[in-house]
């Protein structure tokens, strides 16, 4: 939605995780008994929380660390964990707001082409590899951009990586790769 | 032997002592070699009469064994482990291809692959099945031979997905560039795996078109191979006649029935699978298709595309019907005056001020008669509030609006519900969130901790909808503690536990197996080291305080050296100069004690040194008595407890004799010292 390449690619960012943490103890149960839209689950020692706006959902730890998933995109991210913040600073706890990141970013990304699957791996040896027998999806690891991406034979992407400026520039990265081994539609 | 030439004399007459090894010159004398290594064979005859060479059996890819050098001479200490690993790995190469039905190039080349990954420890973190695994299956790839991944994982019984990920890790790492399956590989393998007899060739054959078919087809890329080769199975059989059900291919291919049936579906959408079975023979169509899936998405699409122009269709329709229908309400408002008050209401959205008529005993189900105006009327009704409901939750921001109609609603809600049905339920939920007041936990002049959690954009209102007010606290703390008593139970039990074990002492807290050793910090070298002892004691036979005086310049003459033999008496010392210090106040108990302890050690004393001879127990004895007029002179009132203390924590009695006279003399002399050994009292 974001990063359109020349060729006016979109790029869909369908999950966005996030952490933080508020620098104090959080009493779970707590949050568990007072909250709604909550799951307690005390034998792993974590809290499921779900926003409806932005719709994400948090999985809140003891030790005060939180893990927002969910938005689609950065600020929602931010905007979420600081609700998600704010709801716990009403439940009575010592909230702070510290070190919010974003974590990782997924995104999809369609060609306007189908793809040589067996054509891509070879031209791009070691760094790709395409197993149908584990995954119907070719990887490619971009190292440098720590972003990963999985090409479809339909020409539809998957990429991951640390966040939405890099998913974005590994698109840009992979583009002329998979041009060369593109098979037209056919009509 | 004549061959050579010596270097000194130049004569050829070399003889060379094969028992000896070595080379020497008959016309000089001149050694020219010694401890040749030969290379011949020898025979030793065994004592049954039976002959053996001589020597040891070196593999050619093991390890060099050097006997020659001593066992005592450790040259490959890891050299050896390697060897076991590689000897291991052979063995479970051989055992797993021997399964798969590998040749022995394949299982050579196999053990090569394992040599490297264990060169470069590619084996750390991983089982090393798993590995094992890997490297075979890297051989069956990159030679082609028709095995997939899943039946190696069937063999060990790991999860294919582990394997996979082994697989590909060495592939990576050690840049084997295997190439890409292709699913003609597996098809005289299942081919022969179901039996075609005497057509197995033509079946596989047929077969193999179709799967060169579906390639071009696009069917292959993204999907397992077997499954494939299963789908171009059941067709090639069953155009050779063969008859051969779903179940007994997916038995062979193992991929599941929806997986077949799914290539089944996608290999009739192809125009090849229009033509006759000679046709397909015969003709080779020009066209391809694209990805099944991609047309799956299409598809998708456009029906996505055809559902919204119906909708929007529908709609037009539908606001045409809505005007038919307010006409038809209008007239038989008109025809039916009696009721007219009541239909009116329900059109116009439940004004409030009709609350009486509302109210009123007009029960709509008698009136059988005008059923589907009425239903109609519901209808609309029941998408009204729907619709208002539905913005009341998303707007969130207007209560005020909610509450008034709230305030209205609750006494129309019995009339509603009985004609509303499931609408009123969302009503009665909406009530629900809007009625609870907000908790005023956090005032706006609460001063948020730090002022960090930026509240912009954030909508309290909406934040406060996510927490319960006290009474849903109350109901859901029962309720839960309900659900998790058993776990509630174990928690208070471990605690329980946990505290009394900490008031009888025997708690111990669980320690990370890792503690990072503090730096220790000193100016200079004996300071650390001093430091070090203090945290790592290396003794519990040293006295440490003590030995610390030694260092301070105590100008003690008699200082010892700090042997272990001079610091067991220095510690009974101090023990004893301890006693002296606050003697006064212990006397009378002490004396007590001490009555009481000489009784019990003159009842041990004999048996512990039962073992001991004779002669030493007179030797103690002696030194208790030495020791018994020297004390005193070292203020020490109650010299008793030395002397009968002395024997106790003792075994050597020999090193008491000896250095029992120095005792007194730096007893005398560290009077000021203090030790605490009062463990070793008893």
């Amino acid at each position: 939605m974001d990063s359109n390449n020349d060729e006016a690619l979109d790029i869909i960012v369908t999950n966005v995780v996030a952490t933080f943490r508020t620098r104090c103890h959080l009493n779970l149960r707590k949050i568990a008994l007072e909250g709604t839209n909550v799951i307690y689950k005390p034998e792993v020692g974590k809290v499921l929380m779900k926003l409806r706006k932005p719709k994400i959902t948090a999985s809140i730890w003891s030790s005060g660390k939180i893990i927002c998933t969910g938005a689609t995109s950065e600020e929602e991210a931010k905007l979420g964990a600081r609700r998600l913040a704010r709801c716990l600073q009403k439940l009575g706890f010592k909230v702070r707001f510290s070190a919010f990141r974003v974590v990782n970013v997924l995104a999809v990304c369609s060609m306007p082409f189908a793809v040589h699957l067996v054509d891509f791996t070879k031209n791009n040896r070691p760094i790709a590899s395409y197993e149908p027998e584990l995954h119907p999806a070719a990887t490619y690891r971009i190292k440098n951009l720590k972003a990963t991406v999985q090409v479809f034979s339909t020409g539809s992407l998957t990429v991951t990586g640390p966040n939405v400026q890099s998913v974005a520039s590994a698109v840009e990265y992979i583009y002329p790769l998979l041009y060369e081994c593109q098979k037209p539609r056919c009509k | 032997m004549s061959s050579r030439v010596c270097r000194t004399c130049g004569g050829s007459d070399i003889d060379v002592d094969q028992a000896r090894g070595s080379a020497v010159c008959t016309g000089c004398g001149s050694v020219l070699e010694d401890n040749i290594i030969v290379s011949e064979v020898q025979f030793v005859e065994g004592s049954g009469g039976v002959s053996s060479a001589v020597g040891q059996f070196v593999s050619a890819d093991g390890p060099v064994k050097a006997p020659l050098l001593g066992s005592g001479f450790h040259t490959g200490v890891g050299k050896e482990s390697r060897a076991q690993t590689l000897q291991n790995g052979k063995r479970q190469i051989q055992q797993l291809g021997s399964q798969l039905q590998l040749n022995q190039h394949c299982l050579d080349t196999a053990f090569n692959f394992f040599k490297l990954v264990v060169s470069k420890h590619l084996t750390r973190g991983r089982r090393t099945e798993h590995v094992i695994a890997a490297c075979l299956y890297l051989v069956c790839r990159t030679e082609g031979t028709p095995h997939m991944l899943l039946d190696l994982s069937d063999l060990l019984q790991v999860n294919v997905y582990i394997l996979g990920k082994t697989f590909l890790l060495l592939a990576r790492e050690l840049c084997i560039n295997a190439p890409a399956i292709d699913p003609c590989l597996y098809i005289p393998r299942f081919a022969h795996m179901l039996e075609f007899g005497d057509k197995n060739h033509e079946v596989s054959m047929t077969a193999l078109r179709l799967v060169q078919r579906m390639k071009r087809d696009w069917m292959h890329t993204g999907r397992r191979p077997s499954g494939l080769c299963g789908a171009a199975l059941l067709v090639a059989a069953r155009m050779h006649k063969f008859r051969r059900s779903v179940k007994d291919v997916i038995g062979v291919v193992k991929v599941c029935q929806t997986t077949l049936r799914k290539r089944l579906t996608e290999f009739e959408d192809t125009p090849t699978s229009q033509l006759t079975i000679d046709e397909f023979m015969r003709v080779d169509l020009e066209q391809e298709c694209d990805p099944p899936s991609f047309t799956a998405g299409q598809h998708k699409v456009k029906m996505q595309q055809l559902e919204q122009e119906l909708a929007r269709k529908l709609d037009e329709v539908e606001g045409e019907i809505s005007c038919y229908k307010e006409e038809i309400e209008t007239e038989l408002e008109k025809s039916r005056p009696k009721l007219r008050g009541i239909y009116a209401a329900y059109a116009k959205e439940m004004d409030p001020e009709d609350e009486d008529v509302l109210s009123s005993p007009a029960d709509p189900e008698d009136k059988e008669g005008d059923d589907a105006a009425l239903q109609a009327a519901a209808q609309r009704l029941t998408q009204d509030f729907l619709r208002q409901v539905i913005q009341e939750e998303e707007g969130g921001g207007a209560p005020q609006e909610a509450e008034t109609e709230g305030a209205g609603r609750p006494t129309q809600g019995a009339p509603l519900a009985s004609i509303l049905g499931n609408a009123s339920l969302g009503l009665q939920e909406s009530f629900h969130t809007f009625d609870p007041p907000e908790p005023d936990q956090n005032p706006e002049g609460d001063p948020s901790p730090s002022g960090e959690l930026d509240l912009e954009g954030i909508d309290d209102q909406e934040i406060d909808k996510y927490i319960l007010n006290e009474k849903e606290v109350e109901v859901k703390t029962e309720l839960w503690t309900k659900q998790n008593a058993d776990y509630l139970k174990e928690q208070k039990e471990k605690e329980e536990r946990i505290t009394k074990e900490k008031e009888q002492g025997t708690y111990k807290e669980k320690k990370k197996k890792y503690k990072k050793r503090e730096q220790i910090e000193a100016a200079t070298a004996g300071e650390a080291i001093e430091k070090m002892l203090e945290r790592k004691k290396i003794s519990s036979k040293i006295n440490y305080d003590v030995l610390r005086d030694l260092n301070q310049p105590a100008g003690s003459p008699a200082s010892e050296p700090p042997g272990g033999a001079a610091v067991v008496p220095r510690k009974r010392l101090s023990r004893r100069r301890r006693k002296a210090g606050n003697a006064n106040a212990e006397l009378s108990a002490s004396a007590t004690m001490m009555t009481k302890r000489f009784r019990r050690l003159i009842s041990s004393t004999p048996r512990k040194k039962k073992a001991a001879p004779q002669v030493e127990t007179a030797v103690a004895m002696e030194t208790a008595s030495e020791a018994v007029p020297e004390a005193p002179p070292a203020a020490v009132p109650d010299a008793g407890p030395g002397p009968v203390e002395a024997p106790t924590p003792l075994e050597t009695e020999e090193e008491e004799e000896e250095e029992a006279e120095e005792d007194c003399v730096s007893a005398l002399q560290l009077v000021g010292d203090y030790g605490c050994e009062e463990e070793e009292v008893f």
